[in-house]
């Protein structure tokens, strides 16, 4: 048990980590856009396409981290209020919910990636797959992270957050 | 049917407490495989949602403001702003809303706000002989001035859910109601403190005061640059966005020398968090408006209401009221998402600008950061100042009172939203 616990929560770290990096790169890639354009009179045409690719993964690899460490706006004072045994339905219902979610996601990111894999992101040359990759990876953590919630749940470790 | 299926998933989901932004998902799924329309369209909204240039402008927004807050811009700000209006009966509370006009006017997110100023100041406040739950009711309720002053993210994210309106026009258009929030605000913290007896400070003198706006001056430039990009179209919401947060990092690192290695860290960490909640929201929100759209849920909705009335003064009370009423149990990301496409037609439909529009939402939302049950200022407001909710909400009616008085203004009059756009945006 503690091993699984300490493999996702590498597995998250490593996400957020990968999704800071290009962050920082966002904020780099768009200043030397605006020194191109006014001091070297060169505006760099690929600024624009490569952050849009990377905003898809820090938003997959962030959400998906987000399910492990609870950080999503969820409205939880309705399923507080309740009784018990309606509670403890209701928190499995949510990790189905997820599960549901974080599965269509991987699914049809990878039908996506198929769909997309031969064509080509204009201006920087890169398949568009790339743009597909993220959804799948955020997807299947999405499930790992919420199959984890339900073993712990159906186990009774308590995680009454 | 399927309009049952959309949103009988989504509210149940919602209720039994699934993150929003899955809710809308997991909705437009159930919606796409009920209709029997082919599922990669969803995904493709969902990926297509976040495709958009402007904003990429969100994730620099929540990085410069995060840096104000570890790098010792806000510290600065509340030593501005407490030299200037300190001096008035209840000073401190007069000084927390000035300095949420300032700080919101540069980091543009209201949590970020509550969480900055309320820690700086709810121990001054309390030190002073402040009751906790003014120095929470203060805090949370100013801190609405991020989301009506620009730059503010929520405004790129309605401008975008409205079809792409210009930004640098929602952003002039937030300056007047923010600041008309802000006074009476001030007004509501002064009235207040006189009838509880609470101290006012020294006045520190006029060099002292003109010391302080030296000091805070270098932050103060990051909303420039910010908004004076944008308005000047030298840069887009994007670039500046971006500009804004190398700014801001060049200043707290090499002017201020505050910012570390760790607390660099940790911006980029709460940026990260932040930028991909929002993100992932607008995705799904995006699969989601597509089914209503194919629904013609706007339509059908623009003309029930139009049917209760067509007096443009009903219509806006009731659509405050909606606001008010979902601004109290949903995120405000999540409902400009939502109501965004629905409720525009009627605007148009009544000539109304969609820009004034915009900036009622704002408000409303923003209100509804500090309401309860789910209000996330408002949480995070007794957090950081060690308070029951309960306590905290009894005393925040004048507060709340002093919002709706500004509201009521920025709806029935469009010049206070307007005004400014018309003086220095010609058409």
């Amino acid at each position: 048990m503690d091993v699984l616990q300490r493999g996702l929560d590498i597995l998250a770290q490593l996400a957020v980590t990968l999704a800071s990096v290009m962050i920082v790169s966002l904020i780099v890639i768009f200043s030397w856009l605006v020194y191109g354009r006014y001091i070297l009179n060169a505006t760099p045409t690929w600024v624009e396409q490569a952050a849009l690719l990377m905003v898809v993964w820090i938003t997959f690899l962030g959400a998906a981290v987000g399910v492990r460490r609870r950080t999503h706006l969820s409205v939880e004072f309705i399923r507080d209020g309740l009784p018990d045994p309606l509670r403890r339905a209701a928190l499995f219902l949510v990790s189905f919910a997820l599960l549901f979610f974080g599965a269509m996601l991987a699914w049809q990111g990878y039908d996506m990636y198929d769909r997309t894999a031969q064509r080509e992101i204009p201006l920087i040359g890169i398949s568009e797959g790339w743009r597909a990759i993220p959804v799948v990876i955020g997807g299947t953590m999405i499930c790992l992270f919420t199959l984890d919630d339900l073993l712990r749940l159906a186990l009774g470790i308590a995680d009454e957050t | 049917m399927s309009l049952f299926i959309l949103f009988g998933v989504f509210f149940f989901c919602l209720v039994i407490g699934v993150p929003v932004a899955f809710c809308l998902g997991i909705a437009a799924f159930a919606g796409f495989i009920y209709e029997g329309l082919p599922l990669f369209i969803a995904t493709q909204r969902i990926v297509s949602g976040i495709s958009v240039f402007s904003l990429l402008a969100i994730p620099f927004f929540i990085f410069a403001g995060e840096l104000m807050l570890q790098g010792g811009i806000a510290v600065r700000l509340v030593r501005l702003a407490s030299a200037a209006v300190g001096w008035m009966r209840g000073g401190l509370g007069v000084v927390n809303v000035a300095s949420s006009m300032l700080f919101g006017g540069i980091s543009g997110s209201a949590v970020a706000d509550t969480s900055a100023l309320g820690s700086i100041l709810m121990p001054v406040m309390k030190e002073k002989g402040y009751d906790g739950d003014y120095a929470v009711n203060v805090t949370v309720t100013s801190s609405i001035a991020g989301v009506v002053i620009p730059p503010s993210h929520n405004m790129i994210i309605y401008a975008i859910a409205a079809g792409g309106l210009p930004i640098s026009q929602l952003f002039l258009a937030g300056v007047v109601p923010g600041i008309l929030m802000c006074l009476c605000l001030a007004f509501a913290a002064w009235l207040v403190a006189v009838k509880r007896g609470y101290p006012a400070e020294s006045f520190p003198g006029f060099s002292s005061l003109a010391m302080s706006f030296v000091v805070a001056l270098p932050g103060l430039l990051t909303a420039v640059i910010i908004v004076g990009g944008v308005l000047s179209g030298i840069m887009t919401v994007t670039e500046s966005g971006a500009f804004g947060a190398l700014y801001a990092i060049v200043i707290t690192a090499l002017v201020y020398r505050e910012l570390s290695w760790e607390k660099f860290k940790t911006a980029v960490l709460v940026s990260v968090r932040i930028t991909s909640m929002a993100m992932i929201l607008i995705a799904c929100a995006s699969a989601f408006a597509y089914l209503l759209t194919l629904n013609r849920v706007p339509e059908l909705l623009a003309g029930l209401v139009l049917s209760i009335s067509e007096s443009k003064f009903v219509i806006l009370m009731m659509l405050n009221l909606t606001f008010l009423l979902l601004g109290m149990v949903m995120d405000m990301a999540a409902l400009i998402l939502i109501t965004t496409p629905i409720f525009l037609p009627i605007i148009l439909e009544l000539g109304m600008s969609p820009v004034q529009f915009g900036i009622i939402m704002m408000m409303n939302l923003g209100l509804g950061l500090t309401t309860p049950p789910v209000g996330a200022c408002l949480f995070v407001g007794c957090v950081v100042g060690n308070e029951r909710m309960e306590n905290v909400v009894k005393t925040i009616w004048p507060f709340y009172l002093a919002i709706l008085t500004a509201l009521m203004l920025v709806t029935y009059f469009p010049v206070v939203s307007l005004g400014l756009g018309w003086l220095l945006l010609p058409e």
